[in-house]
């Protein structure tokens, strides 16, 4: 079901932007120019129910209208491509297909956010993602949907891509707007939050690849076609899931938001691999807790998801079969976000890394009970660190302890990884 | 005012203030690592961690990055927020070196008292300790990178409050370094405030390594004498030897911090060469001895040129009490030239400076600090005033325009600059002080060009030059004036100039009539003539004077004695003793230490302070009773105490006034 994101999916390569315009691309921005309000665009993604797709899920709509009307100077809007989140490569594949739905979904925005320059903040190793979101850009520039005067209309928009030097903290709205200011990528304390005072001190949104491409869509249908997209009543839209690990077909693909996670595997992805039975996923990228087989009927959309105990984050779904050391997995885990912490805070730079000690202290059989406690100690405390670092990597570890406890113990009592790793 | 009860005690605090200066306010301690009161918060260290239990905000909070609120209910003692502060000790601790016994902060380490105090004891961290390699940073600075604990508090201070551009933070996660791109002196002329602000060992003072302990020293509230500014210190002494100086907290003066000039310039107290020995014609007496041959002199001098022939030195460099009694024995003698100064011109353009000012329009460090409009004049603050440039440049951070009129030669960066508080071969920060202004500023052609009249709390700084006393003749009302001065306590010399009759030590000197002078901790402006007899020169530092003189009388440094310095604001402010005057026992040879005769004064302390030889010299000249200076005013001020300028005696001198007090 590609009813937004891939709908102009070319099997081999990027569309272009004829092939874009023919199948109706640029048609809500026109639309848009020509018919709308910006409070009233606004007021449509408040309507439509739309969601953060970058992790957090905060609703889009309500966060643009954070932006106060009538501080003076500049605003921003950056597109937050920062992907860097394990087990996550949604956006990448969707530039790499679609690079002008984020530019219509851009300029939908910043026209309803009343911003004229707009940044596009890209992971580093995203190389093809921004090679096609520079020529995008161009060929918009050319046919009038970028630049001055924007299809005859008095609203004016440059997009710069911004290619960042690469560490997983820039992610972070904040430290990305450090990074992009040019100065050490750490968060900023809140508040003041960006939409009052973001970017050089102006207001600022930042909404992720994902979020921002689901602007035209929203805007060319109405907000009743896009929440009657979802598989369940209370969600609203389509989500990008990516697929990794032991199944048959590790793939991105867009589906109704609320899918299980059982009809992902199983319809969409072949199943498990061969000799390959289920044991555990990580939901939503690294910083989610897992699930376990008793989750295969979640609905993968938000609210559900956080019910049943995880987050939906990104959407990034990595399927463990009953060969994985689940310490082994939160270890792996931690230590890339023990590597990736930005040292600010004492929580997450020393906290961290003792995590990680622990864990590896228990995966080499020389555990001892204790370092469980200092474990949930640590899941415990970590929620105090300076920003979503430090406790979205202590979503695995409190997931390890809720659910594969007796494994844990195993591992202490045994003096060894059971699964003989 | 908001409303808030923190560990059953109601608070009142202001709007703004935090939930951790709303503690410390009713003194409730809250441990801190990286919130510094100059520096701000960070919510870097998690260790102010409070709980709130009922009110706007709940749940565990870090007390300095939450402003208070009204309806607050906080707890310091609760279970939950002790254990998050042991936690983040538990975590420093992972990787911090257990060397406090050859560490130097050891004894003065916050980590250290905040580690004993939270009860972290049991290590359950059982890995390798993560290791740096250290960089070279100049003489002054000692780096010990595994010390540190992250709190950021010296690349906040150096980069955002200094504007210095050659120390910062690198890397990250756990293996963030705090340094040089490569190794080398640190730039900054503020650098060794480093040492002050770094709760931990990882910066300490090297020219004191491995010297003392905390409790060691031989300390007392002092006053910067290395420029007009008045900052106040804390110097730190160890058999009689100056070792180190730290800044003292006056938020009036000079905040927390003072330059690296300030710091680092204690060689000349310990000099081996510094003259120790009371002499007559080269040959060692006691000082009584040389007193009475000073006193004989006189009268014989007196007899032969008559009162008129002589004239009594003093100098901007000496306290206020030495100088009052250079008055007083000028005139008891009825002295043909009391001076003060070296030059006419520093004469003139001091007194025309201090005649300016007034109580109202005299400004502060403080003032420059929440100026919004900042005009300099004719100065270089980097060398006569390096303070005063970090001064202005909080208040450019705050948003000042600053304007730079005429500018000095010596602002450019290649540019010479001159500092008579101390001989060049003495200003150890020498080189280092050069260099840019920590602040953009605009040139304009005059004063009149800087929109004063728009600006609320305009602050105008002006060199005691010609261009800096004519550009401010007649000042804007609204604009307050600081002028840089040339000495310590070139204030008072020129209020006693005023008062009394004075002409310029080099007028003096031109002057026929002048055969003989008496000269106290004064400098010559030139060669001096053969024919004049030097009858006796008092000074603690070897001088072009002190080689000339009849009588060479020791005197203290201001570390070993007590008095007064009147400020470039006209800030009169007391110093007091921090060490007995001698020679430092290190380096004595066994002849000297330990002492085999005791006396009452160590080897080479037999030296005193200039207002008590003059006191004990004028007794001897007959007078019968040397009336004792008194500031009672100047006593009964509170450094930290509600703002206002205050006179510190009915007749006089200061502006305002500060003594020093706890810090």
């Amino acid at each position: 079901m590609n009813d937004i994101l891939f709908r102009h999916n070319r099997p081999d390569r990027a569309v272009t932007l004829d092939e874009y315009r023919a199948e109706g691309g640029f048609q809500a921005l026109q639309k848009a120019l020509a018919d709308l309000s910006p409070d009233a665009v606004q007021q449509t993604v408040i309507d439509s129910g739309l969601r953060g797709r970058g992790g957090a899920g905060f609703p889009t709509g309500k966060k643009w209208s954070f932006v106060p009307r009538n501080l003076p100077g500049p605003r921003y809007l950056i597109c937050n491509c920062d992907e860097m989140e394990p087990g996550t490569y949604k956006d990448r594949v969707l530039l790499e297909r679609n690079p002008y739905l984020l530019v219509e979904g851009m300029a939908l925005a910043c026209y309803a956010l009343g911003v004229e320059r707009a940044f596009i903040f890209i992971r580093r190793g995203y190389e093809l993602a921004a090679q096609n979101l520079k020529g995008a850009i161009a060929q918009a520039h050319k046919a009038g949907f970028l630049g001055s005067a924007i299809c005859g209309s008095t609203f004016n928009l440059e997009l710069d891509v911004h290619q960042s030097a690469g560490r997983y903290i820039c992610g972070e709205e904040t430290a990305l707007m450090n990074a992009l200011e040019g100065i050490r990528a750490n968060p900023r304390s809140k508040p003041p939050f960006p939409a009052v005072k973001g970017l050089w001190g102006q207001p600022t949104v930042v909404n992720n690849v994902e979020t921002l491409s689901n602007i035209p869509a929203i805007v060319a249908h109405g907000p009743a076609w896009f929440k009657a997209l979802a598989a369940t009543p209370e969600g609203a839209g389509t989500k990008l899931f990516c697929v990794s690990g032991h199944v048959q077909k590790p793939l991105c693909l867009e589906l109704p938001i609320g899918t299980t996670l059982g009809e992902i595997i199983d319809t969409h992805c072949g199943g498990m691999r061969a000799g390959s039975t289920f044991k555990a996923c990580i939901p939503g990228g690294a910083s989610t807790p897992y699930f376990t087989r008793d989750h295969r009927t979640v609905p993968l959309d938000f609210d559900p998801v956080a019910k049943a105990g995880s987050r939906l984050g990104t959407g990034g779904v990595v399927v463990f079969d009953q060969t994985t050391c689940m310490v082994a997995a939160t270890l792996n885990l931690v230590r890339f976000f023990a590597r990736e912490s930005c040292g600010w805070c004492t929580p997450c730079r020393e906290g961290l890394p003792f995590v990680q000690h622990i864990l590896e202290r228990i995966e080499a059989g020389r555990g001892e009970m204790a370092d469980m406690d200092i474990l949930r100690e640590h899941v415990h405390k970590l929620n105090y660190a300076f920003c979503a670092l430090a406790p979205g990597a202590m979503g695995p570890v409190e997931g390890l302890l809720r659910l594969f406890e007796d494994e844990v113990r195993e591992h202490i009592t045994g003096g060894k990884c059971p699964l003989g790793n | 005012m908001i409303k808030l009860i923190i560990d059953d005690i109601p608070v009142e605090v202001p709007e703004g203030t935090t939930v951790l200066e709303a503690a410390q306010s009713v003194d409730i301690p809250i441990p801190h690592f990286c919130w510094h009161p100059a520096l701000g918060k960070a919510g870097a260290c998690r260790v102010c961690a409070v709980k709130l239990l009922d009110g706007p905000v709940k749940g565990v909070q870090m007390s300095c990055m939450l402003p208070a609120q009204d309806g607050m209910v906080v707890s310091t003692t609760d279970a939950e927020a002790v254990a998050m502060r042991k936690s983040v000790i538990e975590w420093l601790m992972i990787n911090h070196p257990h060397d406090c016994p050859v560490c130097d902060e050891g004894g003065e380490c916050q980590l250290q008292d905040y580690t004993i105090a939270g009860g972290h004891g049991i290590r359950r961290y059982d890995g390798k300790k993560r290791t740096h390699v250290n960089q070279y940073l100049g003489e002054y600075i000692e780096h010990e990178m595994n010390r540190c604990i992250q709190c950021y508090r010296c690349a906040r201070f150096y980069q955002e409050y200094a504007g210095g551009t050659d120390f910062g933070v690198m890397g990250r996660a756990a293996t963030i370094y705090f340094g040089r791109q490569e190794e080398g002196p640190l730039e900054s002329p503020f650098s060794g405030n480093l040492v002050d602000i770094c709760p931990t060992g990882v910066f300490t003072d090297k020219t004191a390594r491995f010297r003392a302990r905390y409790w060691d020293y031989d300390m007392a509230p002092s006053i910067c004498p290395h420029c007009s500014l008045g900052c106040n210190t804390v110097p730190m002494a160890r058999y009689r030897e100056l070792l180190k100086t730290t800044a003292r907290r006056n938020d009036r003066v000079n905040g927390w911090f003072m330059c690296d000039k300030g710091r680092f310039a204690n060689t000349m107290v310990n000099a081996p060469d510094r003259p120790r020995q009371a002499l007559v014609d080269g040959t060692p007496v006691t000082l009584d001895e040389a007193l009475d041959a000073l006193a004989t002199r006189i009268d014989d001098f007196l007899e032969l040129h008559g009162p008129q022939a002589l004239a009594i030195v003093g100098s901007p460099r000496m306290d206020l009490g030495g100088n009052i009694m250079a008055a007083r024995l000028a005139e008891l003698l009825g002295a043909g030239a009391l001076c003060y100064f070296d030059t006419p011109d520093q004469a003139h353009l001091t007194g025309e400076a201090v005649a300016l000012l007034t109580a109202e329009s005299s400004a502060s460090q403080e003032d420059v600090r929440k100026a919004d409009l900042i005009a300099l004049v004719g100065c270089d603050l980097l060398n006569e005033a390096p303070m005063m440039a970090l001064a202005v440049r909080q208040a450019w951070r705050s948003g000042a325009k600053v304007y730079v009129i005429a500018p000095h030669p010596d602002l450019l960066p290649e540019g010479e600059g001159t500092n008579h508080t101390l001989a060049p071969g003495e200003r150890v920060a020498e080189g280092r002080v050069r260099g840019q202004l920590p602040f953009p500023f605009e040139h304009v052609a005059t004063l009149a060009a800087v929109p004063l009249a728009e600006a609320k709390r305009p602050v105008v700084i002006c060199g005691a030059t010609t261009e800096g006393v004519e550009a401010v003749q007649s000042p804007p009302r609204t604009a307050k004036l600081a002028f840089i001065l040339d000495g310590p306590n070139a204030f008072g010399c020129a209020e006693l100039a005023r008062q009394h009759n004075t002409v310029a030590l080099s007028t003096a000197l031109a002057d026929s009539r002048i055969r003989g002078i008496i000269s106290f901790e004064a400098d010559l402006p030139r060669d001096l003539s053969p024919v004049i007899d030097v009858l006796a020169a008092a000074d603690w530092r070897p001088t072009r004077l002190t080689a000339r003189a009849g009588v060479f009388l020791p005197t203290t440094a201001w570390v070993e004695q007590e008095g007064i310095y009147v400020n470039n604001e006209g800030r009169a402010q007391r110093f007091n003793k921090v060490m007995n005057p001698g020679l430092p026992i290190k380096g004595l040879t066994p002849e000297l230490h330990p002492p085999r005769t005791h006396g009452k004064a160590a080897p080479g302390g037999n030296v005193a302070p200039a207002e008590r030889l003059i006191a004990t010299l004028m007794q001897r000249l007959g007078e019968a009773e040397v009336e004792e200076l008194e500031f009672p005013l100047l006593d009964k001020e509170d450094p930290l105490g509600p703002k206002g300028a205050r006179g510190w005696s009915s007749s006089c001198l200061g502006l305002k006034a500060t003594t020093p007090g706890p810090s």
